[in-house]
């Protein structure tokens, strides 16, 4: 196992605002799992950080291209 | 001689018992009698085949700002709403020095989406304080007001430009209890605060920047009065939705006050999130804290246009590319027939059908007014194109700024949904009537409630329902003299019917300053409203009554 947290799934989800937001699953070292959710800028960005072309190829991913691209600031 | 008397009534009293056929009379605006009343009345009304109920109230809204020009906070009131809490989510319009309006302005118009005349033209700003904003709303008030003070505006007040950039000093967090303790006595019926909301600039709101100790201290305050700690925690991780009902319920056990948090919905992509927080409400509660999770009853819908990128679009690569170029770019591609060609066909064989085919029109944009309600798919089937170049070639039509709305997106399966709001331990609230006004309409969640989860998904009664957004609700908050039909009590009363009450159609209007445009629902099957003995809506229309308090 990796030593670090993994995305191991990705769905679209209505926001509390109205907006289409990216629901992620990501899976820890000792096996819990947590979901996080992004607003649609961060999420589309994710997306193109990681080359994903569709939401199940963010599967695999680790949590830290999350802090990639301006999702970091 | 009564002033009023509802003859002939089913009446639901709030209490949560069975509902009875009767009658209610009011007095100097006090519910007088309740069960077969003798005598006459300055005014009948007929209740025959109606429920006859206490004035529903509404926790969670930001009508702040809409009171000034709009004292029955339309259209909540004809909803049957006749009491609402303004001031959530640490923002309140006092206490606010002239020199910092600007600032709490940018903050509302981020939630409430306002326009900026209704900061300038609507109302005379005469107040810093808060028993001057009272006040000021007091004058023409047709629906009761019962404000929370926000945490942010406090935090302003005191610490002036480092509310958004650091903690207190002790000094200055002995400054902001005696600031709270000041709106208490003058009528604020708690604080807000909030761990998720951002300014106009993207910047955390001031509450952000507080640490533990200054809400520890804070709520001390609050203990002094036994008032309400309204706060929004980071409700789009559950993990820390859970620490904070935590903190919520040290805070409520510390300094014995109630607390609650919104929003709190359910996700089906997300199924263990809610029962997770309702399972760590349980255990809270069973350590005595009181710590309310707040519970909007209505789906939530997914709205975009192409004027900025949309997640609606994750699962084609090829729209994302297109929608996320500056402005000029996205227009030239969406203008190029190759291009367009390519993204239609992504959709696959159907054209969009399937995924775009039931996207409504929404309007209140560019969008033809004749367009709004119906779908894409009729308006494509109409132009002879499929789906998706639909979409396109409308919204090129009218500069991308032609709103489509996905319905139903989230908190939608009733079947889930009801449980959770009969659970006793959920507070039906969240509205945020008055928020999100150009996004999408925060308007009769009551009469949802009533069409979807009592008539339709039977999860709750009739008597269940009433109690839920009446009697409860005044418990929760400690409004002693509200939410039941009960001699000696406010006569706030909702007339109904049972079988009809119901939200509308959303639809736009331009009734802001400015002629400024948000989304309403019109109410169904509400016969009339009386607040304080007066009937402030009947039949349709609004009357000229202005009975409406400040209320604690």
């Amino acid at each position: 196992m990796s030593g670090e947290a993994v995305i191991v799934g990705a769905e679209i989800a209505a926001g509390h605002d109205g907006s289409a937001e990216l629901v992620l699953r990501l899976r820890y070292p000792n096996g819990g799992e947590g979901v996080i959710v992004l607003e649609a800028e961060k999420g589309l960005e994710l997306m193109a950080v990681c080359g994903a072309a569709h939401l199940e190829e963010l599967a695999g991913q680790s949590w830290r291209r999350l802090l990639e691209g301006t999702c970091s600031t | 001689m009564f002033d009023v008397i509802v003859r002939n009534g089913f009446v639901v009293d709030g209490s949560g018992e069975a509902g009875f056929k009767g009658d209610v009379a009011v007095l100097d605006g006090k519910i007088a009698a309740v069960g077969a009343v003798n005598g006459a009345a300055k005014r009948e009304i007929d209740a025959q085949g109606r429920v006859v109920a206490p004035g529903f109230i509404d926790p969670h809204t930001h009508f702040d700002v809409q009171l000034l020009w709009d004292g029955a906070a339309r259209p909540a009131l004809e909803h049957g709403v006749t009491c609402i809490v303004p001031g959530n989510c640490s923002l309140s319009l006092a206490p606010l020095r002239a020199s910092d309006r600007s600032k709490v302005v940018g903050m509302f118009q981020q939630i409430e989406e306002m326009p900026p005349e209704a900061f300038t033209q609507a109302f005379e700003w005469s107040w810093e304080d808060f028993a001057g904003y009272r006040d000021a709303i007091a004058k023409q008030l047709s629906i009761n007001v019962a404000p929370l003070v926000g945490h942010s505006v406090i935090r302003l007040w005191v610490m002036g430009e480092a509310a958004q950039q650091r903690t207190a000093t002790p000094e200055e967090v002995a400054a902001m209890q005696e600031v709270l303790r000041e709106c208490l006595r003058a009528g604020a019926i708690g604080m807000s605060t909030s761990f998720v909301d951002l300014d106009e600039h993207g910047r955390p709101v001031p509450s952000r920047f507080a640490d533990f100790a200054e809400l520890d201290a804070l709520t001390a305050v609050l203990g002094e009065f036994g008032r309400m700690l309204q706060c929004v925690p980071e409700f789009y991780d559950v993990d820390i939705t859970i620490a904070r009902i935590d903190q919520l319920s040290e805070l409520s056990l510390k300094h014995r006050v109630p607390t609650t948090f919104s929003p709190v919905f359910d996700n089906t992509s997300t199924p263990d999130n809610a029962p997770r927080i309702l399972a760590r409400v349980e255990e809270q509660f069973a350590r005595g804290a009181r710590v309310w999770p707040q519970m909007q009853t209505r789906p939530i819908d997914i709205s975009f246009s192409l004027l900025r990128p949309s997640l609606f679009f994750a699962r084609l690569p090829r729209w994302v590319r297109v929608l996320r170029q500056p402005l000029e770019q996205r227009l030239a591609a969406l203008r190029d027939p190759e291009t367009v060609a390519k993204m239609v066909e992504d959709l696959g064989p159907d054209g969009g059908r399937r995924m775009m085919g039931g996207l409504i029109v929404r309007g209140g944009d560019a969008a033809p007014a004749e367009w709004v309600g119906r779908t894409l798919g009729d308006l494509a089937a109409e132009r002879g194109e499929p789906p998706a170049l639909a979409l396109i070639n409308l919204s090129l039509e009218h500069g991308l700024d032609v709103a489509f709305l996905a319905a139903d997106m989230g908190h939608e399966v009733t079947d889930r949904v009801g449980p959770m709001l009969a659970h006793p331990l959920v507070h039906i609230g969240a509205s945020d009537g008055g928020a999100h006004i150009a996004s999408f309409s925060t308007y009769g969640d009551t009469g949802y409630l009533f069409s979807e989860f009592v008539r339709k998904g039977a999860h709750l009664s009739l008597e269940q329902a009433v109690r839920k957004i009446t009697a409860d609700t005044a418990d929760i908050w400690g409004l002693k003299d509200r939410g039941r039909l009960r001699p000696g009590l406010a006569a706030d009363i909702v007339i109904f019917d049972p079988e009809t009450i119901d939200r509308a159609e959303e639809r736009p209007v331009f009734d802001m300053p400015g002629e400024g445009m948000r989304y309403v629902r019109d109410a169904r099957g509400v016969q009339a409203v009386l607040v304080n003995g007066e009937l402030a809506y009947a039949d349709g229309a609004y009357t000229d009554a202005r009975s409406g308090v400040v209320c604690v």
